[in-house]
C-alpha cells in the first residue's frame, strides 16, 4: 500500500462509517430504549433495510432494475412457514439461511432468459414474476397458515429486544459482506456493467455472468429478509408480498441510493416510521407512496440518490472530494521516433517473446462487413507481427473503428477471418475474446467512474491467462509508465484525457497477444500527445503485447508505429512504413481528395 | 375449447392495443412505459363516472380518453423536461415511479373497489359455427387492428411521422433542425394515453376492474410488446391476441384456470430466451 493511501484511509474510514453510524445507531437505540412497539417497528425497519441492501445490489451496484425483490422475500417466508410446519426442529439460523438459498434457483429461473439482451427486459420479466408469485401463493397459500401453524423463534431469540438485535447483527453481516465483495474483482465487474456493458465485456467480463451474480445474490438477500420478517411476525399475508410493495421497495431504493449501507437503512426507516408519522398526522399512510414516487423522480434527475448526496456533501464538508487532477507538465524533451526505441528494445529483461516462427500476434483474412448495401469492411487483410507497432489510418467513415469492433467481438456476422497468436478467434464471445489475447480501449471513454484506478486495472487484469497477479510495484511502474493519476484516485474524479491513459494501461496490464487502441491520444494536448507516442512505441519491449493503433494524429503515428495500414471505404489502400504510406499519392487523395492528387 | 379461447379475445384485444401502444412510446420516445395501463384506468374511472351522472356512452367516453390523454401529456411534459436525454433505462425507472403514483392518487380518487362500466354492445354477439363471438370482442379487435395499421402507415408514410422517428433516433439533431421535439414528444404521450384509456375501457366490463387491477394490464402488454422486441407493431397485435386466446383457454381446465394471469409470464420467457441466442450490443461506440 502506498504511502499516500495510508494517509487517506482514517478520511476514507469516516467517510465509509459516519453514515452508516449516524443513520443505524438511533434506529437500533430507538428499536432499544423504546416501547415493545417501538422495537417491532425497529424490527421492521431492519428487515426492509436488509430488502434495501438487496437492492443495493441489483439495481445501486449493477445498474439492473429488480420490480420482484417483495416477491422473493415472499417466497423466502414460505420456505420459513414450511421449515415451521414440516421441520419445526431445523435449527433457526439454518432455516433463514436455506430460505435465503432456495431463492438462488429461481432468480436463475427468472433472470436467464434476460440476462444477454441489454436493457429493460429485466424490469418486464421480474414485474411479471412478481404478479407470479402473488397469483402462486394466492392460490395456494402460505405452508400451516389455514391450520394456525407460526414460526416459533428459539427461546435465545424469543424477545421482541433480543430478535431486533439479531436482525441488526444479520444487516451489519451482509453489509459487511457487501463491502468485502466491492474489493474484489466481482464487485468491480458489478459496477464495469451498470457503466458500460461494452467495457466490461471489454475487460474481459461476461455480461451475462455479471448480472446472474447480482441478481442471485440480491435474490438470496431478499429471501433472508423474507424469512425474519416471518419470524417477526409469526406468519405473513400475500398482501405483504404483491407488486405494489416490489415497485415501492424499488422506488425506495433509487430515492435512498440502497447500494451504501445508510441508504439501506434510511430505506427502512422510511418503509416503517414514514407511514406510522403520518397516521400520526392523521394523513393516510398511502400518501407515503406518491413521496417515494416523488422522491425517487427527483433523486433520478439529481443523478444522486439520499445517501449519494449524503456522501457527496461530506466530501466536500471534509475536503476529500476529488477534484480532477490535471496532467503534470511534461519533461517537454524531444522523442525519438519509433524505431530508434525499437532499436532498444532488447535490452529489457522482459522484452517480448521472440516471433514465434513467423506467426502474427493479429491476423485478418479477407474480413467483410456489410451494412444493408454499405459496405463498412470489404475483404480486408492486415498483420499485426510480433513485437511491432503497426498503425491504422484512413479518413473519417474508413472502417477503422468498425474493424476494431469486428476483432473484438461485438460485430457478429461478418465474413473472414481472425487469428491471434494463429488461433482462430471467430467463434468467441466478446469477453472470450480478451481471454484469448485480444484487448481494446474504446474511442469514446468508457473507464468506469465508480472504481479506483487501482481498482479498474485490477479489474482488467482479471482473467487472461491466468495473469492475475500483479504486484503492487508493478502495477505502479505501469501506471508511471503512462503518467496515470494516482492509484487510490476514483476515476470519476479523473479528467478525460487522463482516463485515456488508464484506458491504455489497463489494456496493457493482462499483457495479451495484441492491444487495439482506438484514437488513444484524442483529447491530449499535444505536447502529451508525443509523449504517449513515445509510450506506445515502447509497449511490446516493456510489456510484450504488439499493438494496433487506430490514430488520426500524423505525428504520433509517425512516432509510435512501425508499420501502417491505410483504410478508405472499407479497403485496405496501402500499407508499409508510416513515411512511405503517407507520402504514397492514393493515401493522399484519400485525405485530401482527388483535386490534389497528382 | 374453441369458445373459451373466443372468450379471451376481449382481453386480447385489449392487450393487443396496449401493446402497440408500448412499442409507440419504446420506439418514438424512448420509454418503457410502466405507468401507461394506470392512465388508461384514470380514463376509464373517469368515464365510468360521467356516465353515473347520466351521461351518454359517447359523451363519457370522451371525457375518459381526454382525461387520460391529459394525465399523459403531464407525465410526458416531466419526461420532457427533465429527462430529455436521459438513457431509456432512467426513463423507464421514471416511468415507474410514475406507476406508483398514480396508484396511489388513483386509489384516493376512486376508491379500491371495482366500477360499473358499460360495455358497448353487451352481450349481443354473433354465432359462426356453433361459437359466439360478442361484438365487443370484434369491436375491440378491429378498433387495435385500425390502431396498429394506422400507426404504421402514419410514421411511415407522413410527415409528422417522419420527424417523429428523426426526434426519436437523434432528438438533439432534430431540435437543430426545426423540430419541435419537446412539443412532439408530450402529443406522443397524450395520443398514447387517449389510446390506451379506450383499451382499457373496452376491456373493463368483462373482468376485475378496480384501479390496480387495470393498471396491472401492463403486465401482459408488455409480453406482448416483448415478442416484438418492442420494435414490431404488427407482432405486438399478434401476441397481445394469442395472449387473450391462451388464457381463455386456460380457463377451461379447472387445474390451471386459476394461473391464467402467469400466461405472459411464461410468454416473456420463452421469447426472450429465443431472441437472446446471440449476444446483442448497443448501436453506440
Amino acid at each position: 500500500m502506498s504511502r499516500a493511501s495510508v494517509l487517506r484511509s482514517p478520511r476514507e474510514a469516516l467517510l465509509g462509517l459516519g453514515p452508516v453510524v449516524a443513520v443505524g445507531l438511533p434506529l437500533v437505540l430507538a428499536g432499544t430504549l423504546l416501547s415493545p412497539y417501538g422495537k417491532f417497528l425497529g424490527t421492521t425497519a431492519l428487515v426492509l433495510a436488509i430488502v434495501g441492501l438487496s437492492l443495493g445490489v441489483v439495481t445501486g451496484r449493477t445498474g439492473m432494475i429488480s420490480l420482484c425483490q417483495m416477491g422473493f422475500a415472499g417466497l423466502g417466508a414460505w420456505v420459513m412457514l414450511w421449515f415451521a410446519t414440516h421441520a419445526s426442529g431445523a435449527p433457526f439460523l439454518l432455516a433463514v439461511l436455506v430460505s435465503g438459498l432456495a431463492m438462488l434457483p429461481v432468480s436463475l429461473l427468472v433472470s436467464l432468459p434476460a440476462l444477454r439482451l441489454r436493457g429493460v427486459n429485466l424490469a418486464v420479466i421480474t414485474l411479471a414474476f412478481a404478479l407470479t408469485v402473488q397469483i402462486v401463493l394466492s392460490v395456494n397459500d402460505f405452508p400451516g397458515n389455514s391450520d394456525g401453524v407460526t414460526v416459533t423463534r428459539p427461546s435465545w431469540l424469543e424477545t421482541d429486544g433480543s430478535f431486533l438485535w439479531a436482525c441488526a447483527g444479520i444487516f451489519v453481516v451482509i453489509a459487511v459482506g457487501l463491502a468485502v465483495l466491492d474489493r474484489t474483482r466481482l464487485g468491480a465487474s458489478w459496477r464495469a456493467v451498470r457503466h458500460s456493458e461494452r467495457a466490461a465485456a471489454a475487460l474481459g467480463r461476461s455480461v451475462a455472468r455479471v448480472k446472474l451474480s447480482s441478481f442471485a445474490l440480491s435474490a438470496f438477500i431478499a429471501g433472508i429478509a423474507g424469512a425474519l420478517l416471518a419470524a417477526q411476525l409469526g406468519s405473513v399475508e400475500i398482501e405483504t408480498f404483491v407488486p405494489l410493495t416490489s415497485l415501492t421497495a424499488f422506488a425506495i431504493a433509487i430515492m435512498v441510493a440502497a447500494q451504501y449501507p445508510e441508504g439501506a437503512l434510511l430505506a427502512g426507516a422510511l418503509g416503517v416510521f414514514l407511514p406510522e408519522l403520518f397516521q400520526s398526522w392523521n394523513i393516510p399512510q398511502d400518501y407515503t407512496n406518491l413521496l417515494f414516487a416523488v422522491g425517487a423522480i427527483v433523486g433520478l434527475k439529481g443523478g444522486l440518490g439520499g445517501a449519494e448526496a449524503i456522501r457527496d456533501g461530506l466530501r466536500r464538508l471534509i475536503g476529500a472530494n476529488e477534484r480532477p487532477l490535471l496532467l503534470d507538465a511534461p519533461d517537454g524533451g524531444a522523442i525519438a521516433p519509433a524505431a530508434a526505441v525499437a532499436a532498444d528494445r532488447h535490452d529489457d529483461p522482459r522484452g517480448p517473446a521472440p516471433a514465434k516462427d513467423g506467426t502474427a500476434a493479429l491476423e485478418i483474412r479477407g474480413l467483410s462487413v456489410t451494412y444493408g448495401s454499405v459496405k463498412a469492411l470489404d475483404d480486408v487483410s492486415l498483420r499485426v507481427e510480433p513485437g511491432t507497432v503497426t498503425a491504422l489510418i484512413g479518413p473519417n467513415g474508413a472502417g477503422k473503428s468498425t474493424l476494431v469492433d469486428t476483432v473484438t467481438g461485438f460485430i457478429r456476422g461478418y465474413s473472414g477471418e481472425i487469428l491471434v497468436d494463429g488461433h482462430a478467434i471467430d467463434g468467441l464471445l466478446a469477453h472470450q475474446r480478451v481471454r484469448a489475447g485480444v484487448r481494446r480501449s474504446f474511442q469514446q471513454d468508457r473507464t468506469i467512474p465508480d472504481l479506483t484506478v487501482e481498482q479498474y486495472l485490477r479489474l482488467a487484469l482479471g482473467s487472461h491467462r491466468g495473469s492475475a497477479r500483479m504486484s503492487a510495484a508493478e502495477l505502479q511502474e505501469l501506471l508511471d509508465f503512462f503518467d496515470c493519476p494516482p492509484q487510490h484516485r476514483r476515476l470519476s474524479g479523473v479528467d478525460v484525457a487522463s482516463r485515456r491513459l488508464v484506458e491504455a494501461a489497463a489494456a496493457v496490464a493482462a499483457r495479451p497477444s495484441v492491444v487495439l487502441l482506438d484514437e488513444p491520444a484524442a483529447g491530449l494536448p499535444a505536447a502529451e500527445s508525443e509523449r504517449l507516442a513515445a509510450s506506445i512505441a515502447q509497449i511490446p519491449a516493456r510489456f510484450g503485447p504488439a499493438v494496433l493503433l487506430i490514430e488520426h494524429d500524423m505525428e504520433l503515428v509517425v512516432a509510435a508505429a512501425t508499420q501502417a495500414v491505410v483504410l478508405d471505404f472499407g479497403k485496405v489502400i496501402a500499407s508499409g512504413s508510416p513515411a512511405t504510406v503517407l507520402s504514397d499519392s492514393v493515401v493522399v487523395s484519400a485525405y485530401l481528395g482527388d483535386e490534389v492528387s497528382v | 375449447m374453441i369458445q373459451s379461447g373466443v372468450a379471451g379475445l376481449v382481453a386480447g384485444g385489449a392487450y393487443a392495443m396496449l401493446a402497440v401502444v408500448v412499442v409507440l412510446m419504446f420506439r418514438m420516445v424512448r420509454v418503457l412505459n410502466f405507468s401507461l395501463a394506470a392512465i388508461g384506468a384514470f380514463g376509464t374511472f373517469t368515464m365510468s363516472a360521467v356516465y353515473a351522472h347520466d351521461q351518454s356512452y359517447l359523451v363519457a367516453t370522451l371525457a375518459g380518453v381526454g382525461a387520460a390523454a391529459g394525465v399523459a401529456a403531464l407525465l410526458g411534459a416531466v419526461m420532457a423536461l427533465w429527462f430529455a436525454d436521459a438513457r431509456i433505462e432512467t426513463r423507464s425507472t421514471v416511468a415507474i415511479a410514475m406507476l406508483i403514483g398514480l396508484l396511489m392518487i388513483g386509489y384516493r380518487v376512486f376508491g379500491d373497489q371495482p366500477r360499473n362500466v358499460p360495455s358497448l354492445f353487451g352481450s349481443h354477439g354473433i354465432k359462426i359455427s356453433g361459437v359466439v363471438v360478442t361484438h365487443d370482442a370484434i369491436a375491440i379487435v378491429v378498433a387495435t387492428i385500425l390502431v396498429a395499421v394506422g400507426l404504421s402507415v402514419f410514421l411511415g408514410r407522413t410527415r409528422v411521422g417522419l420527424r417523429l422517428r428523426a426526434l426519436s433516433e437523434r432528438p438533439q439533431t432534430a431540435e437543430l433542425l426545426g423540430v419541435p421535439a419537446r412539443w412532439l414528444a408530450i402529443a406522443v404521450w397524450a395520443a398514447a394515453g387517449a389510446i390506451t384509456a379506450l383499451g382499457t375501457q373496452m376491456v373493463a366490463p368483462t373482468r376485475a376492474n378496480a384501479f390496480a387491477d387495470l393498471s396491472l394490464l401492463i403486465i401482459p402488454a408488455f409480453a406482448a410488446a416483448a415478442i416484438g422486441l418492442f420494435r414490431s407493431f404488427y407482432l405486438a397485435l399478434a401476441g397481445g391476441i394469442g395472449i387473450g386466446i391462451l388464457e381463455g383457454i386456460a380457463t377451461n381446465y379447472s387445474s390451471i384456470a386459476p394461473y391464467q394471469s402467469v400466461v405472459p409470464l411464461v410468454v416473456v420467457v420463452l421469447m426472450l430466451m429465443w431472441s437472446q441466442r446471440q449476444e446483442v450490443w448497443d448501436v453506440a461506440r
